[in-house]
């Protein structure tokens, strides 16, 4: 692969930002006393941040790309859940506003990369090993169409992170952290096709 | 929050998993929905941008292609240009990636709009000149199907008709804008540019490499190369349905943007109407004649120019004088 190795670096580096302000937010809510809420969101930006970060440096591998895809596949039904019992509640419109709709694309996307990545460069290096292993991405239709809707979703979350909504509020540390998932996973996808 | 309770008891996690309450969300005007689109193609473009292809001597020789028969005044710096990036691809095309990342991020952040669309106008035209060769304009191979006048180009024109300001006209023009784009240079000039525009994506049609009899079935046949399966199956279906009849898709095609182009000069419904016929010849465009910029197949630089077509028929959409007047009130 062609792609110089500090980039990848730096956005694993990104990646690993990402999962330190979640975890730190999730160890903040105290989830060993009873009654504590955990927020969803945290956790889903820890799973994901740690798997990009090893899927953009090999040094960084957790777990083997199966168990990403369980994970994930979890992560997707309980947002897909959510986004449905806040459309049923909400009304269709109001999904757009909500935190669920852009971590069900992301669980899904993860997934996705998860799957469609060939054999080999999933055993080797995740997207660094695409081009070593010389195989074809599966799916790159989808892969497409992950990175419009995660480019739209970025756009959508800058201009509201910059305007008057989060302007007071706690939720723009869960956004920005959005923001940074999404375009890391948006380049992902595309190097990939 | 969620009252849903994952773990309980006396295991070690004793929390309920919840979701973090956001604010309502601030919808935006019609400009600066169009403006954030134009962020989104940005962003777009420059993760195309960091594809492994674009860090090669490929990419130089890419360049370095379309100074072909070009003026030599154009074609000079073109070759100058692409040698550079050949002998120094990854850092030059690092450093052509970060800018245009940056100009998408900063359109979408609201403080940065302005510099960031002032910055793309330069930037456009900059890559149109060294990287598109001005759209094959001038030497004969411009092509709306393939992306005439460049696609770049259109960037630029996005970033003025979205420019964030009200033209201080005369007080009917300042009270009411017809269009989105109207709202930054005036009715006048927009319409001006739009009729430029379509005008000269009609005579590039007619011009004699794409009116050629098969001209037209050899383009979509050779983008269906590399394609997806159904993708390539609609390029392949496109191309046999085309067959030899190049002549009379192109004068079609010519035809419907000459109705486009006058179309915002019409009254309301018929500028709708050529508004919506602009919005189809664009998605053809980028779906049959330039198979989604070719972004499948891999080593697509840019998405092409239907998106940018169909961006800006959306802001010639001919708006109600009620909306028009409220849009005035929070420009951003």
């Amino acid at each position: 692969m062609l792609i110089p190795v500090w980039i990848l670096d730096m956005l694993a580096g990104l990646m690993l930002a990402v999962a330190g302000v979640s975890a730190a937010r999730l160890a903040r809510a105290r989830p060993w006393r009873r009654g504590t809420v955990i927020t969803d969101t945290d956790v889903g930006h820890l799973l994901m941040a740690i798997a990009m970060a090893g899927m953009l440096t090999a040094g960084l591998r957790t777990l083997p790309g199966a168990a990403w895809v369980i994970v994930f596949g979890v992560l997707t039904c309980w947002f897909g859940y959510r986004v449905a019992r806040d459309g049923r509640a909400s009304g269709v419109r109001a999904l757009a506003g909500r935190h669920c709709t852009p971590h069900l694309v992301h669980s899904g996307a993860m997934v996705y990369m998860f799957v469609a990545l060939p054999p080999l460069a999933a055993a080797s290096a995740g997207v660094a090993g695409m081009g070593s292993a010389g195989e074809a991405l599966r799916y790159p239709s989808l892969a497409f169409v992950f990175a419009l809707i995660l480019a739209a979703s970025t756009v959508w979350d800058l201009d509201q992170l910059s305007g008057r909504r989060y302007r007071l509020a706690s939720g723009a540390v869960t956004v920005g952290c959005r923001i940074a998932m999404s375009v890391t996973m948006a380049f992902m996808l595309l190097i990939m096709i | 929050m969620s009252d849903l309770a994952v773990t309980s008891g006396r295991v070690a996690w004793r929390g309920k998993l919840g979701t973090e309450s956001a604010p309502a969300a601030e919808a935006p005007d019609a400009r600066r929905a169009l403006q954030l689109g134009l962020a989104g193609v940005w962003l777009l473009d420059a993760l195309l941008q960091y594809q492994s292809v674009m860090f090669s001597r490929a990419f130089g020789q890419m360049l370095a292609a379309t100074a072909t028969a070009n003026p030599g005044v154009i074609a000079r710096p073109i070759t100058w240009d692409a040698t550079l990036i050949e002998h120094h691809a990854v850092a030059l095309n690092a450093v052509f990636a970060t800018i245009q990342l940056l100009l998408g991020l900063g359109i979408a952040l609201r403080p940065l709009t302005r510099f960031a669309l002032a910055a793309s106008v330069a930037w456009s035209l900059g890559v149109w000149w060294l990287g598109e060769g001005l759209g094959g304009v001038l030497n004969g191979t411009a092509n709306p199907v393939s992306g005439a006048p460049g696609a770049v180009i259109l960037y630029a024109l996005l970033a003025v008709l979205l420019w964030p300001a009200d033209r201080a006209g005369s007080a009917g023009e300042a009270e009411a804008a017809p269009f989105t784009a109207a709202r930054a240079v005036g009715a006048r000039a927009a319409q001006v540019l739009w009729l430029v525009l379509w005008l000269s994506l009609a005579w590039f049609a007619l011009q004699p490499a794409n009116r050629a009899p098969l001209a037209l079935h050899d383009q979509l046949a050779r983008q269906a190369d590399g394609e997806p399966h159904w993708l390539a199956g609609i390029e392949n279906g496109a191309a046999a349905v085309v067959g030899s009849h190049g002549l009379a898709v192109s004068i079609v095609l010519a035809a419907a943007c000459v109705i486009v182009a006058a179309g915002v000069w019409l009254p309301r419904p018929a500028a709708r109407a050529a508004v919506l016929l602009a919005l189809v010849v664009a998605a053809a465009i980028w779906v049959v004649g330039q198979a989604f910029g070719m972004i499948l197949a891999g080593g697509a630089t840019d998405p092409n120019s239907g998106p940018l077509l169909a961006l800006l028929a959306l802001a010639y959409w001919p708006a109600k004088q009620r909306q028009a007047r409220g849009e005035r009130a929070s420009s951003c």
